[in-house]
């Protein structure tokens, strides 16, 4: 017992020296080594391992060393050439015309050509990749007049730097002589998937692990490094740690270990924990309301919400710092979008109570004005602690919530496709561009049981009108102030409340090198990461 | 049944429990005047560690909980889900036990055909269907507990039914012309109670348990100070501010110790013969 204390009195201490210290760089030298087995934990079961129907971190982290994108982002964060060697858009923005890579061939030896562009592009992101059907639904076709030219037509304008910017995650090829004629969702090859990146799919062994081995005749000459890549299933956070500690593996990103092991984690000199790499991947804590109930439809009573929750000491005493407060939806760290501003809601108990009076609503028996249902989307452990906060807070107004714990699936149908909570709380995941998957959170009309979009029952035509608007616009300066208006827009508004945000975390082997090099590094195809003996 | 209470009041494991149960039963009474306030409200910075002389004797969880409030009012609950799950466990068990032992033949074959397919799903995956079902408010997790407790219940009670319905007395009171159910529930089951009541102990620790267990995946009641809840809670931050798990599991360890202490003291009060360790 008493060694324990002592210990864990220790660890605080030095806790508290690391974090004034700051998290040292981390360092990358010597020669690559050629050889080894990384081994990945996953957090979570992945159902489908292809990127061009399923966009998720959880997809990219097994399939975008598998599978490959058209262009993808270099060290600095800017779309580079990968499948495309080179683009040229027309004036009007209408028509992008994309050169292909030659030379390169699938896993199962036939070769790449600019059909297997036009099918992916036409039958996948359009009809079913999330995020997909909305960024292309203005796309018309794909002519592929040699093989190695993809034209892409639009309806309607597409500003070059969206569509670059989100092909990087919205852009995986799949092979069109595999999925033709076949009933795509159905397909064999979308659990063993077949593409043109470093590494071959091998076996997925459900629950327990993913392999995938060293392709030899990758288009990089010479690369990958690594012989073999082993993503383990580990769900349990404390068994995550316990096994990266141990050796059993080398790497847990996305926020795959709790909170508390990834504060304990910076300290210990084999491992390094950090959020770079993975600065393409910025996402909020959200708190979305539902407008249908008589309450959440009058403004006042969600900017009290709003003005009742003290999200810095949530931040700072309930996940580790790890965040600051959000100004809206557009990250800081995404700096062709942010406009610099506010928070737009400080705790401030006192109005809120004034304005939760104002709207009509009373304190009643026990000091309660009305009681509202809070759905956690379970996505990490934060989402239940910041669940429990919002319940104490609002009880200091006089709002009673009864928090209903489901499922990840469960939470999902009830929020998005029954529309059966008053508030629900989740992650609102940033994607580099505002009109890849952020814009959904607030368009009116997305159909009913999309997830992550609007399903609160809001409607506001000038912001519709100013989504579309900047969607469309070719000039990146007028499209950036359409932004920064639309923000000022939603957060006077606030259908969905961006609370805080944040940044995932990589807790990674230091002798993993030619790693967190990109910012999405964890989406990326690893053909450049060796590990040191 | 003096004679069962002095050998209760001899046997020293027997008055431990019964010791520890009243501590509990004191705290379950205790908490809304020790500690007034909603013990699931935010009472100061998360993770503190315990101090005896302090604030938070217990400490704070990773939510600024008072652990101390927690459990003092999470005994309320662990008490209130054991005995409501454990009375509706045994009623559906001596219902469906008493009908099968006493009547036997094809009633008999129905009901213990049932009473093994709950048998043959282990309890908790039910429970886990139920409440994935019927969601997971603290009515429905203590019908649920009760739901899938009672096979073993029903299985005793036929035992017992089934070596005391052709005693004499029962074949006395057919010829005095008694009905069947006044022969069940005044004659047969009385005699038949003794041990039910004793494995009544046993459900009621199973049932705390099982709440916990819940709560520990997050599927139990997030809306109640419950002890599992602080376990589940405690978990994240398990390697370093292990004190969150560690004291709600002692409390559960000791509720549960307490309860079958006091079931085996019945026990051996109630059956002297079966005592395992008979004195001379």
């Amino acid at each position: 017992m008493i060694i324990n204390r002592r210990e864990a009195i220790r660890i605080a201490g030095a806790l508290a020296l690391g974090s004034a210290a700051g998290s040292p760089a981390f360092a990358q030298s010597g020669t690559p080594k050629r050889g080894g087995t990384l081994t990945v934990q996953l957090s979570g079961e992945q159902r489908v391992l292809n990127p061009a129907i399923r966009a998720s971190t959880g997809v990219y982290i097994v399939t975008s060393k598998i599978m490959e994108p058209l262009v993808d982002l270099d060290a600095s964060g800017v779309p580079a050439a990968v499948l495309a060697t080179s683009w040229t858009s027309a004036p009007d923005g209408k028509t992008h015309t994309f050169k292909l890579r030659e030379g390169v061939t699938w896993h199962d030896g036939k070769p790449f050509t600019s059909a297997d562009v036009q099918y992916t592009a036409m039958e996948m992101w359009k009809k079913y990749l999330n995020y997909g059907t909305q960024l292309q639904q203005y796309l018309e076709a794909v002519e592929t007049p040699d093989a190695t030219t993809a034209v892409f037509k639009y309806s309607r304008p597409m500003p070059q730097n969206l569509l670059l910017r989100a092909l990087c995650d919205l852009g995986y090829i799949a092979p069109r002589h595999v999925f033709e004629g076949t009933n795509i969702l159905d397909n064999p090859a979308n659990t063993a998937p077949i593409g043109t990146g470093p590494f071959k799919f091998v076996q997925y062994e459900r629950g327990q692990f993913i392999i995938a081995d060293r392709n030899p005749n990758y288009w990089r000459k010479d690369f990958p490094y690594l012989d073999r890549i082993v993503w383990r299933f580990i769900i349990d956070k404390a068994a995550a740690a316990a096994a990266l500690e141990t050796g059993q593996t080398q790497l847990s990103t996305y926020n795959a270990l709790s909170l508390a092991d990834l504060d304990r984690l910076k300290t210990d000199a084999r491992f390094t924990v950090t959020s770079k790499g993975l600065e393409a991947n910025a996402f909020n804590n959200t708190l979305e309301f539902n407008t249908r109930r008589k309450e959440l439809s009058d403004v006042r009573v969600r900017q009290a919400i709003a003005q009742a929750i003290d999200v810095p000491f949530f931040i700072e005493n309930f996940i580790y710092g790890q965040g600051k407060p959000a100004t809206g939806p557009i990250p800081s760290v995404s700096t062709a979008f942010y406009t610099e501003a506010p928070p737009p809601y400080k705790l401030d108990v006192k109005k809120a109570n004034a304005l939760l009076d104002e709207a009509g609503y009373k304190r009643g028996a026990g000091g309660t004005r009305f009681t509202l249902k809070l759905v956690p989307i379970q996505n990490g452990e934060d989402v239940p602690l910041l669940a429990t906060f919002i319940q104490q807070s609002l009880s200091q107004v006089g709002i009673k919530v009864d928090i209903l714990n489901l499922d990840s699936a469960g939470a999902l149908a009830t929020v998005y496709r029954d529309w059966n909570f008053d508030l629900a709380t989740g992650w609102h995941q940033y994607r580099g561009d505002p009109a890849v998957s952020t814009t959904v959170w607030y368009r009116s009309g997305s159909p009913k049981g999309a997830p992550w979009t609007n399903q609160y029952g809001w409607k506001n035509d000038a912001v519709d009108k100013m989504i579309d608007d900047a969607a469309a616009e070719l000039d990146p300066v007028k499209r950036k102030a359409l932004y920064a208006e639309w923000v000022k827009a939603v957060n006077a508004d606030i259908p969905v409340w961006m609370m805080i945000e944040r940044t995932f975390q990589t807790a990674i082997s230091k002798k993993v090198q030619g790693a967190l090099n990109m910012p999405r590094w964890g989406s990326g195809d690893w053909h450049d990461t060796w590990i040191e003996s | 049944m003096t004679g069962s209470l002095a050998r209760y009041a001899k046997n020293p494991a027997a008055l431990l429990g019964l010791v520890l149960l009243l501590a509990v039963i004191a705290m379950a009474l205790l908490a809304p005047i020790l500690f007034p306030k909603d013990p699931l409200s935010l009472a100061g910075r998360p993770l503190q560690w315990p101090d005896l002389g302090g604030r938070f004797p217990l400490g704070t969880d990773n939510s600024g909980r008072d652990i101390a409030a927690q459990i003092f009012h999470g005994a309320q609950v662990s008490l209130l889900i054991g005995l409501v799950a454990t009375t509706i466990s045994i009623a559906i068990g001596i219902v469906v036990g008493a009908l099968a032992g006493f009547y036997g033949g094809w009633i008999d074959d129905a009901l213990m055909r049932v009473t093994e397919a709950f048998q043959t799903l282990p309890n908790f995956l039910l429970l886990l269907v139920l409440v994935a079902v019927f969601g997971s408010d603290i009515t429905t997790v203590t019908v649920a507990i009760g739901l899938v407790s009672w096979p073993a219940t029903a299985r005793l009670t036929r035992a017992e039914f089934l070596t005391l319905r052709n005693r004499e007395f029962v074949q006395a009171c057919r010829v005095l012309g008694m009905g069947d159910l006044r022969i069940i529930f005044r004659e047969i089951l009385p005699n038949a109670l003794p041990p039910v009541i004793v494995y009544a102990s046993v459900v009621m620790a199973i049932a705390i348990l099982l709440e916990s267990a819940l709560a520990f995946l997050s599927l139990s009641d997030p809306n109640i100070a419950s002890w599992g809840n602080l376990i589940g809670a405690g978990r994240n931050v398990l390697r370093v501010q292990w004190y969150v798990s560690a004291i709600p599991g002692v409390a559960i360890l000791l509720t549960v110790l307490a309860v079958s202490l006091v079931g085996q003291g019945l026990n051996d009060a109630l059956n002297p013969r079966l005592r395992r360790n008979p004195k001379p």
